[in-house]
């Protein structure tokens, strides 16, 4: 079943890359930079497409970092989604965003949207990513102090096998870290612990998911829930943990540019994509999970709220993301981080 | 001939909805200058807190200022109205150490900024924001320059503060427009109230109703009401002499009618024809002095109720000589010593009706002729003052007593007798010609012991042409 999902949206992928000239004449392309996988995304992509046969889509699937750097150069998107949530922030400060006014963009959540020019529109848990292997030698962790006292207590055997984001490489995992480090001041105990145990540092949740399905890594921190999610379903030597005591929440964040070339359209996919229809294709079709309470589906906030308690921390979607993306306090924070991650070094 | 159209109440409406729309303007300008300032004080004070937030987090390092944005700082500069953020940390060489206001605080606004915290409203990338800026003395272990703060957000918050103020002012004035327009059209009401019964009282009245008016009035009709009772008594006064010079004049009348009835009756019986010429010669006699009454009645008439005809400059001095010297001549003064007091030589110009003072100076000469003796004095002359001329006529005839003095113009006072051949009328025909021209009636003993009448009038100067 999902190997035949899988297929089908790779056939729609093939079928989004077709020339222009094979369709119609009159179509619009809309140009969407964004950090979201395209293969995760391919069913809502489609129902796009079947909803709107006119709207040729040019999905570009980038890192957080090509695509806030493709936001801020012309010819600019029309839509760009990413889930470095500080830099969306900060390009949507700059003022290159453009307000959305529908009823879609009313009717969406205050906490999950900022000046109804950019909305959060995924609900992915941060989870632990741990091999069964692991379990048959230690207690696996379910928490944050858990991991820590695991990587103090088995160094040994942990060493090498530990994985998570390079703070420096990935905008994701900086704001993970910062996030972390804002709940806690013993998240820097764990930097230590990590780098005790020969943290290997990765630029997504992609390359940390198989190292571990390689065996190379034991456990990884801070994977992105929604990838971490789908993967363990054909990978079942995996097993993901969402942690017991909090789990961050991060939010993929969607703007329409402001000097979108084609911005009815892109009002259109944003529409569509806050709609209750893109939605319910989200929460049924896809691991990103709907946001919205009214929605069904296997992958909803709600559920994993039934699932997981009332553990889930959103990342606050407001002007305080600004700060992480400070050059001051980011190099002070990378600063630290490389005084810390060395700090048990013999 | 006052013209003023529509009503009262609508004058009153208009005036007041002038007032209360000029007042209403001055209100409304003041409320939104004041909503704005309300605004912008409120969120002021947010950017200094944001301000004061990163300048707690300011600190040396190798000699340079290193700070770790709060977080929370951009959560008060964004206020709860999403605004777009905007900082900037300078250090002393006006270098900007962190921020992502591109280098857009100008040197003269950091100079303004050294001396005091600075607040400007500028434009940025095409949209307006507000820019709050401090200047912070820190300490460090290795340098102590000072460091600026500047920080800044949109208007969209100070925009709806102040519209929402505004809208509420204007709610309440458009409701205190409301109230007062009900007030002011019950207030009108009310206060027009006495108008409206005085309107009823005198549209109630019979035409020849002339009573006077029942009614107590505010101040402001109170002269209204006056004037009309005192037209109302004018009216009634002129009935009333109406009324009395009809009734007299058919007594008046009926006496020498009696007489020419009894005289024609005895005739009539008698087959003399001596007594018939005897007869007649009496009633040609009363009906010559009925008929010189009837003309006296009708000219008093003329005088009393004519309306007046065009006035014309006239010398007293010659109508006055004329009028002697044409009485002079009659057969009634031929007994009499008539005669002219020395006269003014130079004319004596009045404006006047000539047929009037011809008829009032031969009136005081026939008056003067009838109720003196035979071989009295009668003499007429001029007095001239600095504005008005006194015409006079006195006689060493017997006089009157003093309490018939002021009686005497009245229509049909014979001084008490009723034996003279006069009707008199004559003192009652001068006094009305007098009044018509604005002049005035002394009558009073003369330093002969007879009757000195004068007539003061009003004198005109003739013109310099």
């Amino acid at each position: 079943m999902i190997r035949s999902r899988a297929w089908h949206a790779l056939f729609i992928c093939w079928g989004l890359l077709l020339p222009s000239t094979v369709l119609a004449q009159t179509q619009t392309r809309l140009v969407i930079e964004a950090a979201l996988d395209r293969q995760v995304v391919a069913p809502l992509l489609e129902a796009f497409t079947q909803a709107h046969p006119d709207i040729e889509l040019d999905y570009r699937d980038r890192s957080t970092i090509e695509v806030d750097r493709q936001a801020q150069r012309a010819p600019a998107p029309d839509v760009v989604i990413s889930s470095a949530m500080p830099w969306q922030m900060a390009r949507v400060n700059d003022g290159l965003a453009q307000p959305l006014e529908s009823k879609q963009a009313r009717n969406w959540p205050a906490w999950a949207k900022w000046r109804d020019e950019v909305f959060g529109f995924t609900f992915e848990p941060i989870v632990t990513v741990y091999r069964l292997e692991l379990a048959r030698h230690m207690l696996p962790p379910t928490t944050h102090a858990a991991l820590y006292r695991l990587l103090m207590t088995q160094k040994k055997r942990l060493h090498g096998r530990v994985t998570t984001y390079s703070p420096t490489r990935s905008g994701v995992g900086y704001t993970l870290f910062q996030q972390d480090a804002r709940y806690s001041p013993r998240f820097w105990d764990m930097v230590a612990a990590m780098g005790s145990a020969d943290v290997e540092l990765e630029d997504s949740t992609q390359d940390m998911l198989e190292g571990l399905s390689e065996g190379k890594y034991w456990i990884g921190y801070n994977l992105l829930g929604s990838y971490a999610m789908r993967w363990a379903q054909t990978h079942p030597e995996l097993i993901v943990q969402v942690p017991q005591d909090y789990a961050l929440v991060m939010m993929r964040m969607a703007f329409i540019h402001r000097d979108a070339s084609h911005p009815a359209a892109a009002k259109a996919f944003l529409n569509f994509l806050l709609g209750s229809e893109g939605q319910r294709i989200l929460a049924g079709r896809t691991p990103l999970f709907s946001i919205l309470a009214d929605v069904v589906g296997p992958y909803t906030a709600q559920r994993l709220r039934d699932q997981v308690g009332e553990r889930l921390y959103p990342i606050p979607l407001d002007a305080s993301l600004l700060a992480f993306v400070d050059a001051q306090r980011r190099d002070a924070f990378i600063a630290r981080w490389n005084r810390e991650i060395r700090i048990l070094d013999p | 001939m006052i013209t003023i159209h529509g009503t009262l109440k609508f004058r009153l409406a208009l005036w007041l909805l002038v007032t209360v729309s000029g007042l209403g303007i001055f209100l409304l300008i003041e409320a939104y200058t004041s909503a704005h300032r309300a605004a912008d004080r409120a969120f002021d004070s947010q950017l200094e807190a944001a301000g004061l937030t990163i300048a707690e987090a300011i600190q040396w390092q190798d000699g340079q200022p290193v700070v770790e944005i709060p977080a929370a700082a951009f959560q008060i500069l964004a206020t709860n109205q999403q605004e777009r953020v905007f900082y900037a940390v300078i250090d002393a060489t006006g270098q900007e150490v962190t921020g992502n206001l591109k280098s857009s605080v100008r040197p003269t606004w950091r100079r303004e900024a050294k001396q005091h915290p600075v607040w400007l409203s500028i434009p940025y990338d095409d949209v307006a924001i507000r820019l709050h800026g401090r200047e912070l003395d820190s300490a460090g272990w290795e340098s102590q320059e000072p460091v600026q703060i500047w920080v800044g957000h949109t208007l969209s918050g100070r925009q709806a503060l102040a519209n929402q103020l505004f809208e509420r002012s204007l709610t309440r004035f458009l409701l205190m427009v409301l109230l007062a327009s009900l007030l002011m059209m019950l207030a009108i009401k009310t206060a027009l109230r006495p108008i409206r019964r005085l309107r009823h009282l005198l549209r109630r009245r019979e035409a020849d109703d002339i009573s006077p008016l029942n009614a107590q009035v505010p101040a402001e009709l109170y002269d209204l009401a006056e004037t009309l009772n005192s037209l109302f008594a004018r009216q009634r006064e002129g009935r009333d002499a109406l009324l009395r010079l009809t009734a007299d004049a058919s007594h008046q009348l009926k006496t020498p009618l009696a007489g020419l009835q009894n005289t024609s009756e005895l005739a009539l019986q008698s087959d003399n024809p001596e007594q018939w010429y005897q007869a007649l010669q009496r009633v040609h006699e009363s009906a010559a002095r009925t008929s010189r009454l009837a003309n006296q009645l009708l000219s008093l008439a003329r005088l009393r109720h004519a309306s007046a005809q065009m006035l014309e400059r006239l010398d007293l001095k010659t109508t006055l000589r004329d009028c002697v010297m044409e009485w002079a001549e009659r057969d009634i003064a031929q007994h009499h010593d008539l005669g002219l007091a020395p006269l003014p030589a130079s004319p004596v110009t009045i404006k006047a009706e000539p047929w009037a003072i011809r008829e009032m100076i031969g009136n005081l000469i026939d008056n003067a002729l009838r109720h003196t003796p035979q071989g009295s004095e009668i003499t007429l002359g001029l007095e001239c003052g600095i504005d008005e001329v006194t015409l006079f006529i006195e006689d060493n005839g017997p006089g009157v007593s003093e309490a018939m003095l002021d009686r005497l113009h009245h229509p049909f006072e014979r001084a008490g007798r009723q034996d003279t051949l006069g009707s008199g009328l004559g003192l009652a025909i001068v006094d009305s010609i007098v009044r018509r021209h604005e002049g005035s009636l002394r009558v009073q003993r003369s330093s002969t012991s007879g009757l000195y009448v004068g007539i003061h009038l009003p004198l005109t100067y003739p013109s310099p042409t």
